[in-house]
Parts: structure tokens; C-alpha cells; sequence
């Protein structure tokens, strides 16, 4: 081997290796950056909320002073649901469902001395708008425990409003999760009393949520049966940078509660850069595999003669093309572990400043990214290797 | 492998003259067997190096049949061929096919890391007396096609095989050496049983010979 590689040495370019490392090297990194930039900014517009699915706004009508003298017009009717559920741009609708029995909810440390105690209410949304663990978002009949969102602004007001002025402790969303609310139900003349336990806070929903189940029993149970005309809907949409949207609900005088829209946007727009840097990543090491076949031709091409004769004294076709092979292997594993270092070097420096600016920001790892390194470096190792395969396969059939 | 079958065989390039061939080889039907020494005598440009292409596998524009034992040539396959290269057949080109980048004995060499056959005390010996000792560190390129003729001739003796051939072995060594390599290539062909195929245009390796054909 140390022989047939002496002999197969001759002519290797260093310039035009090095080329390709170094534009191999340019491409991968790019590709990967570009991918656990992506990974990284796009928990921005996830962040804590998880169990949220993305593409969806929450549609409300606008308050006026009509609205607020009549007591009517909040509601969205019957035709209007369905007129919203035959726009082009709407993939699912669901319905607020809201309370029709009263509620109360006390909570608190009785040892600390605290104690809560507050009238509320409930609604409910469809349970696949909640990409919640199923197991825990779920009521049983006869069940006391009873599963809550809470809207996270209700924590803010408490821990900056409320405590601040008062001299109050301050709760963390995990100490919260820990206590559980006495929930008193009442109407149709019956009362129940449930223990509310907190599963997550919600950004985006601004009402106290409990699963579908729980509404439709209760409903029935302490409601006064009467069907009850939602006041907000939850609009999942194919794109929610879709400009019909914005003009429909401006026609209509709807509302979306949250920057959703906007948000989306912003997405939709990373999403497109990131594409496009990487695809300019993924033709730069098209390019440089190109540049890489080349050379290996060249090299190839200029020591047929004494592959020929290596062929011809008995080795055979995948021995001579072994340390090409391997050559060719030993670059890519090189370029991989270089663009990884890079990677991680320049994600340092990036981190660093979306952490002073997010700074609840949750960071993921590189598994997925490392993961593409690895596929793109057996991808190109093994197509190296089958193109120099068939190369020395020619100058067996040369003469054939 | 125990017989070289030659069925009708002839170079493509010979076809439009076919009517005036007059060979011991082409158009034939022939058998060379292993244990047999033989002596292709031909002049030039009658097809002596092409007879050897073909029979390695490097060439295949002839018409007729040439078969290992009862194995139509044509019909074996790459894997089949490399194993013929390194176990069956072995040949000293007319043209060395050496590599000149490499020493004298790393020419060697790398054929003997391959088939791992000779001794490097037995490959030292034939050095010795084919009278190239002293060059063995010399690069290929700066030895004299005599002395390259015996490199080349120590490496097609680094494997084992049924037939070996010798195309034009001697046509740059003088007699003395000439008879040294012809004893050499003899009882190495002895000791494994095989077949000796030498072919010559004029000067020729002093054997004792089974048969002399004419090409």
C-alpha cells in the first residue's frame, strides 16, 4: 500500500486541493451556520410556547361604543363563522367556547398566610389548537382534578403590579405549577368543587383555558342550556404573510389579539434568507466537489499509464482506486470537523449578543446541525468514491 | 489452470489478409499446456505482443476463441481476470511496464506485497546474480533497458503461476546474462510446474525447448 501510494502521489496538485478544501470548507460551513442560525432565532418566536400551534391568530371584533350600549355585536353569528371558514386562506377554524356557569377560584399557602380568592371564568378552544401533551390535557368525569392555561400577563400583573407595591413574594411560573386552585362551579342550581392544577402559561391566549371536555360536561351540567355565540375564534392559516387576510379582517372590522400576523411575517421572512444563504452554501460545494471531480480526473488522467500497470501486475481496480479514495475521504472528514469549529466559534459570538437581547431565550443544541454535517460528509465522501471508482473502471475497459 | 486454448484466433487488424496467413498460432487450433516450454519465433509485426495482450486480459480485438482450460476468455469477468493477474499468469512485457519513479527493488516490491510469494532472501539472490545488486536503490528511469529487462524479470518470478511469459526477454542482454535469466526463469517454472511461453524476432533464450512454433 505504502508502495502504490508513492507511485500514485505523483501529480497531486497541493493549489488544486487546496482549492477545494478551502471552498468545500466555505460551502459546508455556510449550509450549517445557516441551519443552526435558523435553529437558534427561531425559538424567538416560539419561545414559551410550546403548546401553541404556530400558524394560527385569534380573531375578535372591535369594541365600540355601540357595541358597548347594545351588549350586542361582540359575537361573531353563525354566517360569519362559516363565511370566515370558506376563505382561501384559512386551513382550520375553531371556536372559543365560553363558560355558561359561573366560576371561583381561591388560591394560596395557608402556612405563608396567603390567600386568594377570586371570581373567574373559563373557555374553551378545540383540544388540536393545544399541541399539549394529551395525556395531561384531558378531563375525566368525575374527575376533581381539572387542568388550566393561564394567560401569562396574569402572572406580570401580579408580580409587577400586585406584589411589587404590596410587599409581596414573588412566584416563578414553576412554583405556581406546583400549587393547586380550589375551583368552585356553580349554576343550575348545583355546585362543584374541583382542584385546578396549572399545566402552562400561555403569551397569546388572553383567557383562562380549560380542556374541550371539561367545557362540554360542565356546560351541560351547570349551564343553562342555551347556545351561546362565541366572541372570539382561532383561525389557523396556510401563511400568515398571506395580504388577503389583512384586508378581509379590515373590511370585516376584525380583530387578531396578538402581533401574530406581524410575527409570522417576521418568520416567513427569516425563513426566506435562511434559505437562500443556504442554498448559495449548497452551491458553493456543489461547485467545489465539481472543482474536486476535476482534479481527480486530471490526476487520474495523468497516471493511467501507471495505474494501468498496477492493474496489469494484479491488483485490482478497487485497491488502485483506494488511496483516492481515502485521499478524497481524509479531505472531506478534514472539511467537516474545520466547518463544525467554525460553526461553533461563530455561534459564540452570535449567541452572545441574541442572549443580551433575549434573555429567556432558549437555546437548543447542535445535534440537528451536526447531524446535516455528518450526512452532507458521507454524501459527498461516497459520491467521491463511486465517481473515482468509475474512473479507474474506464482504464480497465480502455483497451476493452 | 492446466492448457491455453487457441480456436481460430487472429488479430482483427489481420482480417482483410486472412486468406495469406501462414502461422502456427493464427487460424489454428492450438493447446499450450502447463510443463511445456515453448518458443514463439516471429518477425516483426506479425502479432506477438497483441498474442500476449489478449491472453492478459489488456486487449480483447481479435476474432476465434481463446480459452483457460474449457473458460471462453471473453466471457470472465474483472474479479476473475485480477485473480488470474495475481495467481495464474504471469508475463515480462516487451515494454517492462516498470515504474520508473520507483527503485529497482521497490518495482519488485510492489509486486511482492501484493502476492507475498518470494522470500526477500530469494529476491536478493536473483539480484546477486543477474549482476543488478548494486543498483537496487537506483531509480528505474536512470538504469539501462538491459538492467531494467532483469528487474522486470525478477518481478513476474514474485507470484505464483501456471504460465509464464516471456515477450522478447533477452533482446538487450548479452549471452552470458541471457543464459543466467534463462535458468533462473526455468527453475522457477519447474519448481512451481508451469507452463514457459517465450517469444522471440531473432536472439532467443537458450532452452531446452518442447516446442518451437512460428508466428
Amino acid at each position: 500500500m505504502k508502495l502504490v501510494w508513492k507511485l500514485l502521489r505523483q501529480h497531486i496538485s497541493i493549489g488544486q486541493f487546496s482549492g477545494f478544501t478551502l471552498a468545500n470548507m466555505i460551502g459546508m460551513t455556510i449550509i450549517l451556520l445557516g441551519l443552526q442560525f435558523y435553529q437558534d432565532v427561531s425559538s424567538i418566536f416560539s419561545s414559551k410556547e410550546s403548546f401553541m400551534k404556530k400558524d394560527y391568530i385569534i380573531v375578535t371584533k372591535q369594541i365600540n361604543a355601540v357595541s358597548t350600549l347594545t351588549g350586542k355585536g361582540t359575537n361573531f353569528t353563525k354566517n360569519e363563522i362559516n363565511e370566515l371558514k370558506n376563505q382561501s386562506f384559512t386551513r382550520s377554524l375553531g371556536l372559543f367556547q365560553p363558560a355558561d356557569f359561573r366560576v371561583s377560584a381561591s388560591m394560596g399557602m395557608k402556612n405563608v398566610g396567603m390567600q386568594f380568592s377570586t371570581e373567574m371564568f373559563f373557555e374553551s378552544v378545540p383540544d388540536e389548537y393545544v399541541d399539549f401533551d394529551s395525556s395531561q390535557w384531558i378531563y375525566k368525569e368525575n374527575d376533581n382534578n381539572l387542568p388550566i392555561i393561564l394567560p401569562r400577563n396574569y402572572l406580570n400583573l401580579y408580580n409587577f403590579g400586585f406584589a411589587q407595591t404590596r410587599g409581596l413574594p414573588k412566584l416563578s411560573e414553576n412554583v405556581l405549577s406546583m400549587i393547586s386552585m380550589n375551583i368552585t362551579v356553580s349554576g343550575n342550581q348545583k355546585q362543584g368543587l374541583y382542584k385546578g392544577k396549572i399545566v402552562g402559561f400561555s403569551n397569546r391566549l388572553n383567557t383562562i383555558l380549560v380542556p374541550q371536555s371539561f367545557m362540554n360536561w360542565a356546560n351541560e351540567e351547570y349551564g343553562k342550556n342555551e347556545s351561546v355565540e362565541p366572541s372570539r375564534l382561532i383561525l389557523e392559516v396556510y401563511n400568515p404573510t398571506d395580504d388577503s387576510i389583512v384586508k378581509y379582517f379590515q373590511d370585516k372590522g376584525y380583530e387578531t389579539e396578538d402581533d401574530k400576523l406581524e410575527q409570522g411575517k417576521t418568520a416567513w421572512f427569516l425563513k426566506i434568507v435562511v434559505g437562500i444563504v443556504m442554498g448559495v452554501g449548497i452551491l458553493i460545494t456543489v461547485l467545489a466537489l465539481y472543482v474536486l471531480m476535476l482534479s481527480i480526473y486530471l490526476l487520474v488522467q495523468k497516471n493511467t499509464t501507471k495505474l494501468e500497470n498496477l492493474l496489469l501486475i494484479g491488483y485490482s481496480p478497487s485497491h488502485v482506486a483506494m488511496p483516492y479514495q481515502l485521499l478524497t475521504f481524509f479531505l472531506n472528514g478534514f472539511v467537516f470537523v474545520c466547518a463544525i469549529m467554525i460553526l461553533i466559534v461563530v455561534r459564540g459570538y452570535y449567541l452572545e449578543m441574541l442572549e443580551s437581547l433575549y434573555p429567556d431565550l432558549l437555546i437548543g443544541g447542535l445535534g440537528t446541525t451536526l447531524l446535516l454535517g455528518i450526512i452532507l460528509f458521507i454524501t459527498v465522501s461516497l459520491l467521491n468514491m463511486w465517481v473515482i471508482r468509475l474512473k479507474i473502471a474506464s482504464i480497465w475497459k480502455r483497451k476493452e | 489452470m492446466d492448457e491455453i486454448v487457441l480456436k481460430n484466433a487472429l488479430p482483427v487488424v489481420f482480417e482483410e489478409r486472412r486468406s495469406l496467413i501462414n502461422s502456427d498460432v493464427w487460424l489454428k487450433e492450438l493447446s499450450l499446456k502447463k510443463g511445456e516450454t515453448v518458443l514463439i519465433e516471429a518477425d516483426s509485426g506479425t502479432g506477438k505482443s497483441s498474442l500476449c495482450s489478449y491472453i492478459f486480459g489488456y486487449r480483447k480485438d481479435f476474432t476465434g476463441q481463446i480459452c483457460f482450460d474449457s473458460t471462453d476468455i471473453n466471457k470472465l469477468k474483472v474479479k476473475d481476470w485480477v485473480k488470474l493477474r495475481e495467481k495464474s499468469l504471469s508475463i515480462l512485457w516487451q515494454e517492462l511496464r516498470l515504474f520508473p519513479e520507483l527503485s529497482a527493488w521497490e518495482n519488485v516490491m510492489i509486486k511482492n506485497s501484493l502476492t507475498h510469494f518470494q522470500t526477500e532472501q530469494q529476491i536478493n539472490s536473483w539480484f546477486d546474480l543477474l549482476g543488478i545488486a548494486d543498483k537496487k536503490d537506483s531509480k528505474i528511469g536512470r538504469m539501462s533497458f538491459g538492467q531494467q529487462q532483469r528487474v522486470a524479470m525478477i518481478r513476474s518470478l514474485c507470484q505464483p503461476f501456471d504460465f509464464i511469459f516471456a515477450d522478447e526477454p533477452i533482446s538487450h542482454l548479452d549471452d552470458k546474462n541471457s543464459s543466467i535469466m534463462g535458468q533462473i526463469l526455468l527453475s522457477e517454472a519447474r519448481r512451481q510446474g508451469a507452463g514457459v511461453i517465450v517469444t522471440s524476432i531473432g536472439k532467443h533464450m537458450d532452452l531446452d525447448y518442447t516446442k518451437i512454433l512460428k508466428l
